[in-house]
């Protein structure tokens, strides 16, 4: 067996016990990217020779008898929209092609300082707007579970170097679904945090009041740990929760008595009847374990798509405005005066989609259309996060399917907008609320894809949420195995 | 025709915290260009804002010294417009939800009082700078003021005339200094306006179309942007013009206004609560606190200084311009040997003069309230002259010894004694034949010249009031 | 609800050029409809939570970041300044 192919908490055990260094597997994790990085292209940045440094260091340390932390030595992938200081990067965007942060992101910095390897940055839809990661300016990730299907996204690089053994574990970021729906394509295990519950400085952002740092893993114990080392009040992020933050565990043995909720919104016309039998065989293992399941409602899911979109793109329309050729990034190269300077860089570092989202949110901001477009969002947020509220009082956790199908073909969605954000119908209600969600493999459809099962639990409820999935895991075969990728 | 002219002030003052709004940049002004900035204030990829505590706690004091009602719950908005000195293309300001609202102040007009309403007063960042030069064919931007604190105090269009405006202008800036929440240099720009002026017929219902000024810096400006402004629309009315509501800019160097857009082309900013920050609570313990450390304020000072000591209402105003003028005054008056009236012309007069010529303040002399009263006091009585006064007051600014002393040391004591003055009179006058003569054909102005004459021969120290009695005896007697 | 895109991009500051406007048209209109779908929610209201409240900063200076680091990004610049095209003071 290959290091590479170990989960991460496996990984961390072998070298808290010098069974292996984190040199050697820092060394398998680069060999795997060479052998298959070619077909999936998950990878926007390698930084091979820094991580091979700071895996000797951290060999160096454990050998000196240091006390490390768990993620000590373990490679780690980073979505390419998380500030690396002196690394680029670029939110797979022309506009950003030559940024390189003076600083870090507040997790950066959690990590750095827990001894984290870092392999390199990874693919992404531009900016995080996008469902299939085909949005990436600079290259089209792969499934690797078909090198013809897309990854999902908009974290599509960091599920599919997961999943294909270029990393251990990697982050991404969850806005309306961007870190479950990937995981649910690639067969992984991702975590959307609480909001609040994980700093977000340094993540350039796209919806500030909706976007999360989240992890993704091959197994549930890797995201409870890589979470672990993330979480926490930032004093830089003024979002950001004071609350208590544990050491997160993967190892529930028992679940009986657990009030699950299957709200009917999530299994209707709209899911793929495959994905809808494999949750649902999923529930029913619960079950028989012990679980309690209840039917529920959340009436206000149909609506929560256009609410999304509202609340996201007026956010994005701000938080992008900043990118005007003035500060950082590309600017055009011909010119004729400041204001056509900025529409043309604007215009040319940007790609369509962006630019799309930046007209919605500018328009649906604009005077004479607040009320109507905005404010109504707000309101139906506020509905959504009270149905869910009230659900919690009857049950513990919500399941649901993590997105409606499974990974479809590249290109397949690329021409309607609105058939591609429907892919996030099951996702975007959890940031809409604020709530923490995880999405765990169950099964695969009649194609051999993945299914995702979405659990959703009340906030600050992560350890509520890795018990029932690594309880489920456990029932099922236990962590994920790397894909096989032809080469 | 005869028109009133309708002014309103948008007055946007820079606090002087110790760091910006959002960062912990240093708070400072000037410096080397852009290098008092950092990722946060110029808004690179993925940075967040914090707010500063003391800007909150600086606003709510404004807010409670104008009388306002203080939102002790509230938010902040993002502002946006693409501009290069606003790196974020967005200012983290205030909209619905000021911190403080609807309040007034009181301010003194020709010696009238007048209410001005204060609509509201927020917090918000201040933008960069954008420099020019003709050697250059861009434009240059530093960012070092980007993120400076800054409270926009909105005034009610209350105001009637220039005088008014620059009276409300006054009072707002030293009841800035007397806070001390901000350092309130003009030439640094810490206190900039936009005004808002209309002009309607006298006696009329509505008032007119109104015409918004940018780029008005000092409050001198300000009157004159005011004058000019009133004048163009009457100007334009008279000849049957119609006013458009736009947005002029003045040039303060031309004195002259240009219009910079119209109403069509008015900005629409795209307000939205920033969703980066959470929502501001100031708790009722603190705002006790806060309103507890308002002082006096200067307008209110100057009323009761007017009402209570009688004191003229410019000198008053003169007075309660500088806190620690003002609170010396009232330690010597709270002594009660001597007038307020004199107390007040001695710390207007020698004392500025003292302090201006050293550019320094009271605190930094030894000259306590009890030494000056007690020097005033013996000139009411006759003891010293105004002149001996003068001398021991420049000693009694550099060191903590009883004006007596001062007096006996250098030998200051007025001589009151008749006889002794008498002889002197005697003198002068025989020296003065002819003088008697044009006095009592009426050219009665000899007499201070006499005086005057008796005072040198007396090396200063004979008693101007005695010395003229007795000349007056002499004269009639003649 | 008819969105005009020239008004829109020239808010945004963005070009979109005559060939693209109806695909852009298309696309944030599809999105406009569905927006439109939702249903009244004119029984709640938005409010501000002081239950909730943010943590201040205290203000206390942090330490500085050299200019060289501040302007390495930019795709201009000159005596220590970013450069944008001459503008004429507002």
């Amino acid at each position: 067996m290959n290091l590479y192919e170990l989960t991460a908490t496996e990984l961390s055990k072998k070298l808290a016990s010098k069974d292996c260094s984190a040199v050697e597997a820092t060394k398998s994790v680069f060999d795997r990217i060479e052998e298959v990085e070619g077909k999936v292209e998950a990878y926007l940045a390698v930084t091979k020779e820094e991580a091979l440094n700071k895996a000797k260091e951290v060999d160096e340390k454990r050998a000196k008898g240091e006390a490390l932390s768990p993620i000590a030595g373990v490679p780690i992938g980073i979505k390419d929209n998380i500030c690396t200081k002196g690394v680029l990067t670029t939110c797979a965007s022309k506009m950003l092609y030559s940024f390189v942060p003076p600083y870090n992101a507040t997790v950066i910095d959690k990590l750095c300082s827990q001894d984290m390897v870092m392999t390199g940055k990874l693919n992404m839809d531009e900016f995080a707007m996008g469902s299939s990661c085909e949005n990436s300016y600079f290259k089209k990730t792969k499934n690797p579970h078909n090198l013809s299907c897309v990854p999902g996204g908009s974290s599509g690089g960091s599920a599919a170097a997961v999943a294909a053994g270029e990393v251990f574990l990697s982050l991404g970021s969850d806005t309306g679904g961007s870190i479950r729906m990937p995981a649910s394509y690639c067969g992984i295990v991702g975590l959307k945090p609480t909001y609040g519950s994980v700093s977000r400085y340094g993540l350039v952002a796209f919806a500030s009041s909706l976007d999360q740092i989240g992890p993704f893993g091959r197994c549930v114990e890797d995201v409870a740990m890589l979470y672990s080392a993330i979480c926490g009040r930032d004093e830089n992020d003024a979002t950001s929760v004071i609350c208590k933050y544990p050491r997160f565990t993967a190892n529930c043995t028992d679940i009986r008595g657990l009030r699950i909720g299957l709200p009917k919104e999530y299994f209707g016309e709209g899911v793929d009847a495959e994905v809808k039998k494999a949750v649902t065989a999923a529930v029913s293992e619960l079950e028989k374990a012990g679980a309690v399941v209840k039917q529920i409602s959340l009436p206000s899911t149909d609506n929560a798509l256009s609410a999304y979109y509202i609340i996201s793109s007026a956010e994005a329309s701000s938080n992008l405005a900043r990118f005007d050729g003035v500060k950082y990034g590309y600017r055009t190269e011909s010119f004729d005066g400041l204001i056509d300077m900025y529409e043309k860089t604007r215009s040319e570092g940007f790609g369509d989609e962006v630019k799309r989202r930046i007209m919605l949110g500018t328009f649906v901001l604009s005077s004479g259309y607040y009320d109507a477009y905005y404010k109504k969002a707000k309101l139906f947020q506020k509905r959504i996060s009270l149905e869910f509220e009230e659900a919690f009082k009857g049950c513990d956790i919500i399941i649901t399917p993590t997105a409606p199908d499974t990974a479809f073909k590249l290109g397949e969605k690329v021409s309607d907008p609105v058939k591609m954000y429907a892919s996030d119908i099951c996702t975007v209600t959890v940031n809409i609320a604020g709530l923490p969600a995880i999405s765990v493999p169950c099964g695969k459809d009649s194609k051999g894809l993945p299914v995702g099962m979405q659990i959703i639990g009340a906030k600050f409820t992560e350890q509520k949420l890795f018990d029932v999935a690594s309880f489920y895991e456990a029932l099922t075969g236990g962590p994920q195995k790397v894909v096989h990728v032809p080469v | 025709m005869e028109y009133e002219v309708v002014v309103g002030l948008e007055v946007h003052a820079e606090l002087n915290t110790k760091t910006k709004i959002y960062c912990s940049c240093k708070n400072a002004f000037g410096g080397e260009v852009n290098t008092n900035i950092c990722p946060k204030c110029t808004g690179m990829p993925g940075t967040l804002p914090t707010l500063n505590k003391q800007v909150v706690k600086s606003a709510v004091k404004m807010g409670y010294a104008l009388n306002c009602t203080i939102n002790n719950v509230c938010k902040q908005d993002r502002k946006s417009y693409f501009y290069p000195d606003l790196p974020k293309a967005y200012q983290i300001s205030q909209y619905d939800i000021p911190l403080c609202e609807h309040g007034y102040v009181d301010v003194l007009v020709n010696g009238a009082q007048k209410r001005i309403g204060v609509t509201r007063i927020h917090i918000e960042e201040d933008a960069g700078k954008l420099l020019h030069d003709d050697s250059f064919s861009g434009s240059l931007v530093d960012f070092n003021r980007c993120g400076v604190p800054l409270i926009e105090i909105v005034s009610e269009p209350d105001m009637r005339s220039s005088a008014e405006a620059k009276a409300y202008l006054d009072t707002i800036r030293s009841i800035l200094q007397y806070l001390d929440i901000s350092d309130c240099k003009m030439q640094e720009g810490s206190i900039r306006c936009d005004v808002n002026v209309s002009v309607m017929k006298k006696g009329a219902e509505h008032f007119g179309t109104r015409v918004e000024m940018k780029n008005v810096n000092g409050f001198s400006g300000t009157v004159r942007a005011i004058e000019y402004e009133a004048q163009r629309q009457i100007e334009a009315l008279e000849k049957g013009e119609e006013i458009f509501q736009e947005t002029r800019r003045w040039d303060d160097v031309k004195g002259k206004n240009f219009i910079l857009r119209s109403k069509e082309d008015a900005m629409d900013y795209r307000y939205f609560p920033e969703p980066d920050l959470g929502t501001i609570v100031v708790d009722e313990k603190e705002l006790k606190r806060l309103k507890d450390s308002i002082p006096e304020l200067p307008n209110k000072k100057q009323m009761r200084y007017i009402s209570e000591y009688g004191l003229p209402e410019f000198e008053a105003g003169l007075l309660v311009e500088n806190i620690e003028k003002a609170h010396f005054f009232e330690d010597c008056v709270a002594l009660n040997i001597c007038e307020p009236k004199n107390i007040l012309n001695w710390l207007l007069g020698d004392v500025t003069r003292i302090l201006n010529e050293r550019n320094c303040e009271i605190s930094a002399t030894r000259l306590t309230s009890k030494n000056l009263t007690h020097m005033i006091a013996l000139i009411d009585k006759g003891i010293i002259s105004n002149t001996a006064g003068k001398t021991v007051l420049e000693v009694i600014v550099d060191a903590d010894v009883s004006p007596e002393k001062v007096i006996e040391e250098k030998g200051l004591a007025q001589i009151s004694d008749t006889s002794a003055l008498e002889a002197i009179a005697q003198e002068i006058i025989a020296a003065n034949q002819k003088s008697i003569e044009d006095y009592k054909k009426g050219k009665t102005n000899v007499l201070g010249f006499l005086v005057g004459q008796c005072m040198r021969a007396s090396k200063g120290q004979g008693n101007p009031t005695v010395l003229r009695e007795i000349l007056l005896s002499i004269i009639e007697k003649n | 609800m008819n969105i005009d895109i020239k008004k829109v991009a020239k808010l945004s500051r963005l070009k979109i050029s005559e060939q693209d406007i109806p695909k852009f048209e298309r696309d944030m209109q599809s999105i406009v409809d569905m927006v439109d779908k939702l249903p009244d929610v004119s029984d709640l209201t938005l409010s501000l939570d002081r239950n909730d409240p943010m943590v201040l900063r205290e203000d206390v200076i942090g330490a500085s970041v050299k200019r060289t680091d501040m302007l390495k990004n930019a795709p201009q610049v000159e005596a220590g300044c970013f450069v944008v095209p001459k503008v004429v003071e507002e």
